[in-house]
């Protein structure tokens, strides 16, 4: 039925009258005197303008002037004027690349967005955290800009021409170039014309940390000075005399196979040995670890090889031995000796245990590590002598890293030509006459060979930021040439490569045969045990900066060091038994933060004065350990005078350490070692999990007139829908996580986690989403304290001591996104609520910052902007630097000072994800389903995905036996869980 | 035969006529003030102003001037404020619970000790304001009408309770405290002369509001005081009750504990108390109020003291208890940190400030000491913050993963905005006592004991 009722607004309108469409034509009854009052001056006086006009224009103008004042900051960008074609603003490129800057090797995938790259993910390769931060160091503002003679700005025509002069000008005496390790074919080719070019050219090699000892006993046992690649898959037992494989030694690419020899689905695990003084990041996830001291470590390797030949061996031997009986051509044994003599044994010991071609290979050699110190040594004298010429050194800084720098030095004055190809003016550099910088990776072309048989080819992602060039183009200009690119294409397209494919693919693998090599020769010789009274120094390469190339990366200084977890130092690390002989101390202040105390070393004529010490769990009795890659005098604002340089004690096997007055502050993310008693890592043993997949992973129950249940069942809390849509999960297993921090550094990158510096980390202010908890074990357990009627006092305070060779575990912790959070219904203004997919999303714009949400997180995960990390002067890391800045992910807000931050489980990575399956009409797949710290982990330790999608693998994962939610008692029910540890151990 | 029953004691010493008392409470506001007020109050400015820059250095460059990290995410400034509240509860409990309960005696004190409620409240307020990383967005947490959706505040936050339970209670405790003055208010006017200083003048007429002693007005007087002191009652309860849920609602053991309320009220009481005593104690000398406020009030007090400190002392060690019968090893840890851990310090001074030291007020000559309360009194309110800071730091700074165990360390920033308050709470209270009538002297009236007195006196003589 249709209505004929009509509305009226009043009788006029009713009875048609004429006034009513008069009025609805004019809006505006009476004219507005606008001209009368703005225009005249003369007349204002005059002007009929009403009271009411008076104050519309009054207000009207207050409000104009006031909009007027309040402008919003404005940021100019620029618009493309001809648009690249590959470049979609706001949809990130990736470009298959390789990052090796003379130590660390990875085929990568750069992450570009906007033409900028922002991250580095692994190419299926194993990486490392420098690796993933070597994108930061990219947009150094340290890095030099411009080419440099004698200390001062040059153009590079002018350094090109005398350089070729005074090059050509050599007649007599050596021109010797020095180098990393080169990885590259066509740099060698290059290296190659240039020494044709140039009479007399001297190309060395050198590493950091020199496998000089592995590479020389494999020239007399083979006739090649190779290293050779080894299969920590096939292994079954693997026997590791001080060789941190998992973090610095030799490669970075153990990790991956490693943990695939130990997944316990498939009811075998690798046993792993691990014989060290310091405690490293392998003997942290050894099966067995036995401390020992240097002095001992050629002894113990004769003594197995003895054992293996039936003789009569050390007794701490014995469970290796018997492990290594059962294990032919199934083993693995490494030492990080640099002494060939070692070397020598070990490699007898691998051929007496048949494990060449089986999990060593010798005719597949690695390429990683070629450096020759001998020959450096040499140069040294001819240096001295005056019979070099020139030097050209490329990716080595030995004024900072030699042993005896100042010897380098001295020489260095001899050589009448001087050039370095550093990207900074660095230790050497600054010493040249000439330096050339080099472009970062991810401003180059090029190509490596890790391997036998396996290349990669870099590509740049970017124009160079400053006046750089890359190294080969610099070698092609003073060999009169140019243009890499071309020169590199046609190597390869000459080889048989298809360019494009390779390109795209990042690596190509060619069959070459393997290498034929002589028989093997056993020239070994035993050693015997000598005893010493001194207190025996191990250096290390720390885990976060390596041989402190990248020490000016704030990310990276800021990287707790996963055992000790203290960054922005290195220290000289001591058992707490030895450090009670010398009357050394650790102690909390008020604050919490760590202090230590302070001694001098001495060792012959090296000398290092305040050196703090670090109690550390593991470190053999009557040793100390110490970090090289600190006392960077040159490197930039964050790595100058950070810690201490120890690369003159290289040599060194003994010092002698003298207490001094003083205390250190130390950085230390985590202040509390042991887990107390508590159920946080749920650990059992192979044999107990092959017997039952659950064992060790009891929950906790609660007493109930219904009996005893787990706490989700006693839940007075309505549920979340997490049925429908997405069930975003994320399972960390503990077995197949190292703890090498590769996550963390992933993270910061891809969620732009500012940097706090030291003094906030000792503030136990540290940003990081996530954290690797590392906790040791304490000789004091409930059972103990039960068996032997110690008071619960007691017990606790005993508890907080580790034992002295303490069982390691680490443990990822990042927002666990409970589902029934804790910190959603604290927060007074809602900043913090539930997404209907499981996760916990935080409101940075809505926050006003209470800090309740973060007193009520039982994993403390959530992180408060005390300040203003970006912008502030106080700050000065990469967030106050333009430069820095350009690595910041556009996806991800920076926050303001006074809110709370967490980890998101990189929604803007889902949302990306979600939204291309949208556009495609796809559903998603779950191997596109990623977080950072879940695509960079090189142990796949890290799953993501959507258990509501049945065939994901974190669906299954989730109901695995091993399965456990940390803290379950507390029926907080989190999104992310947890695989019980497994250790292969009796 | 003349048999006389024994009398109490009165509550006015003195033999105070109605004309002398309004003289006394007159005399701050009309005379001048002495040196020692001016140095107390000098002092107190000072103090004020130092926590003012210190606040406003806070506010310029972030929170991370003070000592907290990223595990003990609130320390002195929520101690403050649960302190500040609990030491306004005192006064809310003289001037309604007593009124309700006719106890004349608190005719003599309620006064000053609803102005200490008030000027507690207002430092109290402070802290959650500040304590914020954008205090500039506090304006957030009231629910009002927004365009942000609209956008309300999360109900179930405890936070948010609070918000509403302390406006609440320091609009409640100021409009009674101002009733209750007009009558005060109107005497001081009604002295003033127009011609000496006639701006005084009218700002007493203006804050007597029209007042001019007739019955009605007494009458309605007497009915509002009852009514405000009815909806003043339970917010004696209710506002700690409801501050004390910020840590019970909580999953951190150590606050996590249902018999946090009453435990609450009990010791803000108790504070409230001790810090009337303290107040007190000092303004019955400064401003000459021996006759007014006697030992007896402070006897009186002495004794709630006594009360509710061993009522608090039982909640101690209830708790220890429950920790050790819960079976729950997080919750036993808690405990047993509190008492041996880094912080054994602050739990012994909270046990012996609080349980052990009002032990003495079991002694006659220690509870009707001035001395004596006045020391304990110091003693009480010390145990008191300290008793707020051992349940906020030792609970948080080790909590469930042992991995994000640190500890706490004030800076000199958190100490100056404590001090800070401490100063404006004296500035607010010196300018109190000497502009307002600081003893309620209309209703003091309706208790001096004149004629009966004054007749027996004079047949004495």
């Amino acid at each position: 039925m249709t209505t004929t009722k009509k509305y009226w607004k009043g009788l006029a309108q009713l009875h048609d009258d004429p006034i009513v469409e008069k009025l609805a034509q004019n809006e505006f009854v009476e004219e507005l005197p606008v001209e009368k009052f703005l225009g005249d001056k003369e007349n204002l006086s005059s002007t009929n303008s009403s009271r009411r006009d008076f104050l519309k224009f009054l207000g009207f103008s207050t409000a104009a002037a006031t909009l007027a004042a309040c402008e919003t900051p404005i940021v100019k960008s620029i618009p493309y004027l001809v648009k690249p074609d590959e470049i979609i603003p706001g949809v990130a490129n990736y470009y298959a690349s390789t990052i090796y800057d003379g130590r660390d090797y990875a085929s990568v995938l750069v992450k570009t967005r906007e033409g900028r790259p922002i991250k580095i993910e692994n190419n299926g390769t194993c990486s490392n955290s420098r690796v993933q931060a070597s994108v930061l160091s990219l947009y150094d503002s340290a890095r030099l800009k411009h080419p440099l003679k004698q200390n001062q700005e040059a153009s590079w025509r002018t350094v090109d021409s005398e350089i070729v002069e005074k090059l050509s000008n050599i007649k007599e005496g050596k021109i010797a170039l020095l180098t990393s390790t080169i990885l590259s074919p066509t740099t060698t080719q290059l290296i190659k014309e240039f020494s044709d070019k140039y009479k007399n050219v001297e190309h060395l090699m050198i590493d950091s940390t020199p496998y000089d000892g592995i590479l020389d006993a494999n020239l007399d046992s083979y006739g090649v000075r190779l290293a050779p690649s080894y299969s920590f898959d096939k292994a079954d037992v693997i026997v590791s005399f001080g060789a941190d494989f998992l973090a610095n030694w030799m490669a970075n690419e153990y990790a991956t196979d490693y943990v695939n020899g130990r997944n316990p689905k498939n009811g075998k695990m690798s046993k792993h040995y691990q014989l060290e003084t310091n405690l490293s990041l392998s003997g942290a996830n050894a099966d067995k670890r036995i401390q020992i001291k240097p002095s001992e470590h050629g002894y113990l390797i004769s003594s197995l090889y003895d054992a293996l030949k039936g003789k009569k061996f050390d007794s701490r031997l014995s469970p290796i031995v018997k492990s290594l009986k059962s294990a032919n051509g199934k083993s693995i044994i490494i030492s990080n000796s640099n002494d060939k003599n070692v070397q020598l044994i070990v490699n007898a010991i691998n051929n007496k245990l048949n494990n060449y071609n089986n999990t060593i290979s010798i005719n597949e050699p690695t390429h990683l590590k070629q450096g020759n110190t001998q020959k450096l040594n040499d140069l040294l004298v001819d240096m001295q002598a005056g019979d070099v010429k020139a030097l050209i050194t490329y990716n080595v800084n030995p004024s900072y890293s030699y042993a005896n720098s100042s010897q380098f030095n001295e020489a260095l004055k001899k050589v009448d030509l001087k050039i370095s190809t550093s990207l900074h003016n660095d230790e050497t550099a600054s010493l040249m006459d000439y330096v050339c910088p080099d472009s970062h990776n991810l401003e180059s072309w090029g190509d490596a060979s890790p391997k036998h048989g396996t290349y990669s080819l870099m590509q740049p992602t970017i124009s160079p930021l400053f006046k750089t060039r890359q190294f080969q183009e610099s070698l092609l200009v003073w060999t009169d040439r140019s243009d890499y690119l071309t020169y590199l294409k046609n190597f390869w397209t000459n080889n048989g490569i298809d360019w494009n494919v390779s390109l795209h693919d990042g690596y190509f693998n060619i069959s070459e045969p393997k290498l034929s090599l002589k028989n093997f020769i056993d020239k070994s010789s035993p050693i015997n045990l000598v005893s010493s009274n001194e207190i025996e120094l191990e250096l290390y390469e720390s885990i976060a900066l390596g041989d402190g190339y990248q020490a000016n990366n704030p990310w990276l200084q800021e990287l707790p060091d996963p055992l000790t977890r203290a960054c922005w130092d290195n220290y000289l690390t001591i058992s707490s038994h030895t450090a009670e002989q010398l009357g050394l101390l650790n102690w909390n202040v008020s604050n919490g933060a760590l202090n230590g105390s302070l001694v001098d070393i001495t060792s012959d004529d090296v000398v290092l004065r305040n050196v703090p010490v670090m109690i550390n769990p593991g470190q053999a009795r009557s040793t100390v350990g110490m970090a090289i890659g600190y006392g960077r005098t040159k490197a930039g604002k964050a790595g100058d005078n950070v810690g201490f340089n120890a690369y003159p004690f290289t040599n060194k096997k003994t010092i002698t350490i003298e207490k001094v007055e003083g205390e250190y502050e130390f950085a230390s993310i985590q202040l509390h070692h042991t887990m107390m008693g508590r159920d946080i890592v749920k650990e059992t043993t192979l044999a107990d999990y092959i017997k039952d997949p659950s064992s060790g992973n009891h929950r906790e129950t609660y007493a109930t007139y219904k009996g005893k249940l787990t706490a989700d069942k006693v839940s007075l809390y309505d549920e979340h829908d997490l049925e429908h849509g997405h069930f975003w999960n994320l399972s960390i297993d503990l077995t197949a996580c190292i703890g090498c921090g590769e996550c963390v550094i992933s993270c910061q990158a891809e969620n732009n986690i500012p940097v706090v510096g030291k003094a906030e980390v000792r503030n136990s202010r540290d940003m990081h989403w996530m954290r690797i908890d590392r906790y040791f074990s304490s000789d004091m357990t409930e059972e103990l304290s039960a068996e032997q009627k110690i008071s619960m006092i007691d017990m606790f305070s005993e508890m907080e001591e580790p034992s002295e060779n303490p069982e390691v575990v680490f443990q990822p912790v990042m927002c666990m996104h409970c589902n029934h959070a804790p910190c959603e219904n604290v927060c007074p203004v809602a900043a913090t609520t539930h997404s209907n997919e499981g996760l916990n999303q935080m409101t940075y714009n809505r926050c006003v910052g209470t800090r309740y949400c973060a007193n009520n997180c039982p994993y403390k995960v959530r992180r408060f902007n005390w300040f203003q990390y970006s912008d502030n002067d106080k700050f000065d890391f990469n967030m106050n630097d333009d430069y820095g800045k350009m690595v910041l992910n556009p996806d991800v807000v920076v926050r303001s000072r006074g809110v709370i931050e967490k980890c998101s489980m990189c929604i803007q990575k889902i949302q990306e994800l979600k939204l291309d399956a949208k556009k495609s009409g796809k559903p998603i797949e779950d191997k596109d389903a990623q977080t950072a710290c879940a695509s960079s982990c090189s142990t796949n330790a890290i799953i993501f995905g959507d258990s509501n999608n049945k065939e994901s693998l974190v669906s299954k994962l989730r109901t695995d036996e091993r399965a456990y939610d940390l803290l379950d008692h507390l029926n907080v029910r989190p999104s992310v869980f947890y695989q019980t540890k497994i250790r292969n151990k009796a | 035969m003349h048999k006389e029953s024994e009398i109490r004691d009165p509550l006015i010493l003195g033999n105070k006529t109605y004309h002398d008392i309004t003289r006394d409470i007159a005399r701050p506001v009309e005379g001048k003030a002495n040196k020692y007020w001016w140095i107390l109050f000098g002092l107190s400015v000072f103090l004020f102003l130092w926590g003012v820059g210190c606040m406003a250095y806070t506010i310029g460059t972030g929170i991370g001037a003070w000592g907290l990290n990223k595990t003990v995410n609130w320390a002195w400034d929520i101690t403050n404020f649960v302190w500040w509240i609990g030491i306004g509860h005192a006064g809310t409990l003289i001037s309604a619970v007593l009124l309700l309960f006719r106890q004349k005696w608190r005719m003599a004190i309620n006064r000053s000790a609803e102005a200490m409620t008030i000027f507690g409240v207002v430092q109290a307020g402070l802290f959650p304001l500040i304590h914020m990383g954008r205090p500039w967005l506090a304006y957030w947490v009231f629910p009002f009408p927004n365009e942000y959706g609209p956008l309300w505040q999360n109900f179930n936050s405890p936070l948010l309770w609070d918000v509403f339970a302390i406006s609440t209670y320091l609009t409640v405790s100021t409009v009674f405290w101002y009733i209750g003055l007009i009558p005060d208010f109107a005497m001081i006017r009604d002295r003033m002369s127009k011609t000496i200083s006639p701006m005084k003048k009218k700002l007493y007429t203006l804050l007597a509001f029209g007042w001019s002693g007739r019955a009605k007005h007494w009458q309605r007087f007497e009915e509002v005081s009852l009514v405000l002191a009815g909806l003043a009652t339970p917010l004696v309860f209710s506002v700690h009750s409801i501050v004390s849920m910020d840590f019970a609602t909580s999953i951190i053991p150590g606050w996590h504990t249902t018999i946090f309320p009453p435990y609450f009220v009990l010791g803000a009481l108790f504070s409230g108390f001790a810090m009337v005593e303290t107040l007190l104690i000092i303004m019955r000398k400064v401003v000459n109020l021996e006759a007014y406020i006697t030992i007896k009030h402070i006897e009186y007090m002495n004794v709630i003291i006594l009360f509710t400190g061993s009522l608090v002392g039982t909640a101690y060690i209830t708790e220890l208890f429950m920790a050790w019968y819960s079976g729950v090893a997080f919750e036993q840890y808690a405990f047993i940190n509190r008492a041996t851990g880094p912080y054994w310090w602050a739990y012994m001074a909270m046990m012996s400030c609080n349980v052990i030291i009002p032990q003495l007020y079991w002694i006659k000559k220690v509870r009707t000491s001035f001395i004596a309360t006045f020391i304990l009194s110091i003693f009480v309110n010390i145990g008191m913050w300290f008793e707020r800071f051992v349940i906020i730091v030792t609970s948080l700074h080790r909590d469930f993963l042992p991995s994000s165990w640190t500890m706490f360390s004030p800076t000199f920033i958190d100490i100056g905005i404590f001090l800070g308050t401490i100063g404006f709470f004296f500035t607010l209270f010196l300018m109190y006592a000497r502009t307002f009538p600081v003893v309620a002297q209309a209703e003091l009236k309706t208790i001096l004991k004149s004629s009966g007195s004054e007749y027996k006196n004079k047949s004495h003589e």
